[in-house]
């Protein structure tokens, strides 16, 4: 499922800068970074609201292109790619879990958990393998069929995991994973983020701004005005623990 | 899951919105269509009809000389504005002429006196005098007996209106004015421009013009052998006529060249309606855009998300193209069926034949097609350009 090169960088970025609008009006909402995070990390990366998190989770999921600086995504440089480009590496090699809801309400759990295989053109065999696999791993394979307005928050943020997984990503990228969570949906959420971390060797970065939901990492970033202001290890790490109570 | 069912289920979730969508390029292709096929049912009716008489006939009217432009033959005898110059010895002058080209001449002359079943008694026919060559020339039939040349023919209509029915009347007696005559045949009911025959009766020329007083007939009815004879025909026909009038007070004119005209002026209005139905699909289509392009900036998180999960621009460009395309589409198929209903109804009431023809139904598919992709390719450039974290900033 992932082709895991011991001790590489998945993330090695060196002066990003990105700048909305021009001259006197320009905001500089990442102003600077350098960040290297390895293979099989699970890092926080915190800071106060307007700090930059989301910026910088953007670009480094390809998501948006940095105004300056370089971008090296497991070895190879990312900071100009074609937008075609761009979205073929989304769609393998990075998972995205956004806050809030981001399933397509129309198709049914395991559609969505199918879709990022569907634009990278997966076999229509291999997509229902994988997207019942991942569902497993979730342990939501019961819901397959619902639609997300059936589904409660935690599962459905379950489901978006499973979709993000699917594809056998090498990095997965988390945007206030547990904000629109209760505490034990929560739990559970960051529960399967260790558990992915440690099983499939899976890089992780969270953003959110909850000490809590840091302390389940091993390193915390923190941003403050687009830049990094502290980098450090997570000493007294909470790991959750138990397979999520599977909701049905 | 490829871009059509992904469209598919976009257009069924939002059923109403759809509906709205596409009802402009419904009432458009409905309004094509229709005329279309209206059009050209009555463009095949009218040439249908004068099929039945195979183009051949030619009819000589009087007509004021130099001026020679006579009301049409086919609605009702000679021309009422033109005092007639015509005689029955110009109808025997072409008959003599024995020529290869001609197969029949028959005169025809109205007769204005009242018919009905007791003496001077009235009853609204139109009378007739003619020979017996009038009734093959004009495909009427009869039910029974004959035109003898002394005896009256009545049409299906005014057999009912003098006795109230139609079977073996031959032998019975109605008045012209005055004079008794017999009954010597009935004919049956005819449709379509030779209908106005159901309300005439028939009487031998002669008698006719005796018991008014006239010499004068109306016109003079002439059938050609065959298709290809016709102009030499007319030439003849117009060789002998001019021999008699001198003066020219008389016209010779072919049915095919009315038919040409009509023609002509069927697939003009035609055209011109088809025209303003055209620009009622433009709205249709510039409706389509407006709610393409509203769908768009409603559906900015869901291309933010597709993106994210590796769609590519052509992905998201190809999903609303699709949809603006099947929604025209799907439009146009019921603008097809609500036509195909509305044509059958018209046509049935009008009384001809109109059916959608394999053109307009192309024609709407190819209008409806090509409104989607014209006027979807604004909305879905626009989605497809969108940077990902752009869409997916908007909450
Ligand atoms: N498109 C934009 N145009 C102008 N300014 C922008 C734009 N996007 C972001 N910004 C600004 O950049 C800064 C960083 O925004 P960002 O969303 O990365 O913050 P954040 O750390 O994720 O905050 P939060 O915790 O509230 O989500 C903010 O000041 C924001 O106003
Ligand atoms: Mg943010």
């Amino acid at each position: 499922m992932l082709n895991k090169v011991e001790h590489a960088d998945v993330i090695d970025a060196k002066g990003l800068i990105r700048q909305h609008g021009q001259g006197n009006a320009a905001i500089k909402a990442i102003n600077g970074v350098d960040l290297t995070i390895k293979a099989g990390e699970m890092v926080a990366l915190m800071g106060p609201s307007g700090s930059g998190k989301s910026t910088l989770m953007q670009i480094l999921g390809l998501l948006d292109r940095p105004s300056q600086g370089e971008y090296f995504l497991a070895g190879k440089n990312v900071s100009r790619l074609k937008k075609g480009e761009a979205a073929s590496l989304r769609g393998r090699r990075i998972g995205f879990v956004f806050q809030g809801i981001h399933l397509l309400a129309r198709l049914s759990a395991i559609r969505n958990v199918e879709l990022p295989m569907v634009y990278a053109r997966f076999s229509s065999t291999e997509r229902r393998q994988r997207a019942e696999a991942s569902l497993a791993r979730v342990g939501l394979s019961a819901l397959a069929g619902r639609r997300p307005n059936q589904l409660s928050g935690g599962q459905a943020q379950r489901i978006a995991i499973a979709r993000a997984v699917a594809p056998g990503p090498e990095l997965l990228l988390a945007d206030e994973p547990t904000g629109a969570l209760d505490r034990a949906s929560g739990r559970d959420v960051l529960a399967l983020f260790q558990e992915l971390n440690q099983e499939l060797g899976l890089t992780i970065v969270i953003v959110t701004h909850d000490p809590l939901v840091g302390q389940h990492a091993q390193r915390i970033v923190e941003l403050e005005d687009g830049r990094i202001i502290a980098d450090r290890p997570v000493l007294d790490r909470i790991v959750a623990h138990g397979t999520p109570e599977v909701g049905v | 899951m490829n871009a059509f069912t992904i469209a598919l289920d976009s257009i069924w979730s939002h059923r109403l919105r759809s509906a709205l969508t596409a009802l402009g390029i419904v009432i458009g292709v409905f309004a094509v269509v229709t005329l279309i096929s209206l059009g050209s049912g009555v463009r095949s009716y009218v040439s249908g009809q004068f099929k039945v008489f195979g183009a051949t006939l030619i009819t000589v009217s009087p007509a004021t000389p130099g001026q020679g432009k006579p009301g049409h033959p086919r609605f009702g005898p000679g021309s009422q504005n033109v005092p007639s110059s015509l005689t029955l010895g110009d109808a025997q002058a072409i008959s003599r002429l024995h020529s290869n080209t001609i197969a029949r001449v028959a005169p025809v002359a109205v007769i204005p006196a009242p018919m009905g079943t007791a003496p001077g008694a009235t009853s609204g026919l139109s009378v007739i005098g003619t020979s017996a060559a009038y009734f093959p020339a004009e495909q009427l039939k009869f039910t029974g007996g004959r035109f003898n040349g002394s005896g009256v023919v009545l049409g299906s209509k005014a057999a009912v209106a003098l006795f109230g029915h139609q079977r073996h009347l031959e032998g019975r007696t109605v008045y012209l004015g005055k004079t008794a005559l017999t009954v010597s045949g009935v004919l049956k009911a005819s449709t379509g421009i030779t209908s106005s025959a159901n309300n005439m009766a028939f009487v031998p020329v002669t008698m006719g013009l005796h018991v008014v007083g006239l010499q004068n007939i109306s016109e003079i009815l002439v059938q050609a052998s065959s298709d290809q004879s016709v102009n030499q025909a007319v030439s003849a026909v117009t060789g002998v006529m001019n021999h008699r009038h001198p003066i020219r007070n008389f016209s010779v004119t072919k049915d095919t060249a009315f038919l040409t005209t009509i023609n002509k002026t069927l697939s003009t209005i035609t055209t011109f309606l088809s025209g303003l139905a055209a620009i009622s699909l433009l709205v249709g289509g510039i409706g389509i855009m407006n709610i393409m392009l509203v769908t768009v900036t409603e559906r900015f998180r869901e291309i933010g998300i597709r993106k994210a999960l590796g769609a590519r621009d052509g992905d998201i460009l190809v999903q609303f193209l699709a949809e603006s395309v099947l929604l025209s589409l799907l439009g146009g198929a019921i603008g097809v069926g609500l036509s195909a209903i509305a044509s059958h109804v018209i046509g049935k009431v009008a009384g001809f034949p109109a059916g959608l023809t394999v053109g307009s139904v192309g024609l709407a598919i190819g209008f409806s097609l090509g409104v989607g992709i014209v006027f979807g390719v604004l909305p879905a450039l626009r989605a497809s350009r969108l940077m990902p974290a752009e869409a997916l900033r908007t909450e």
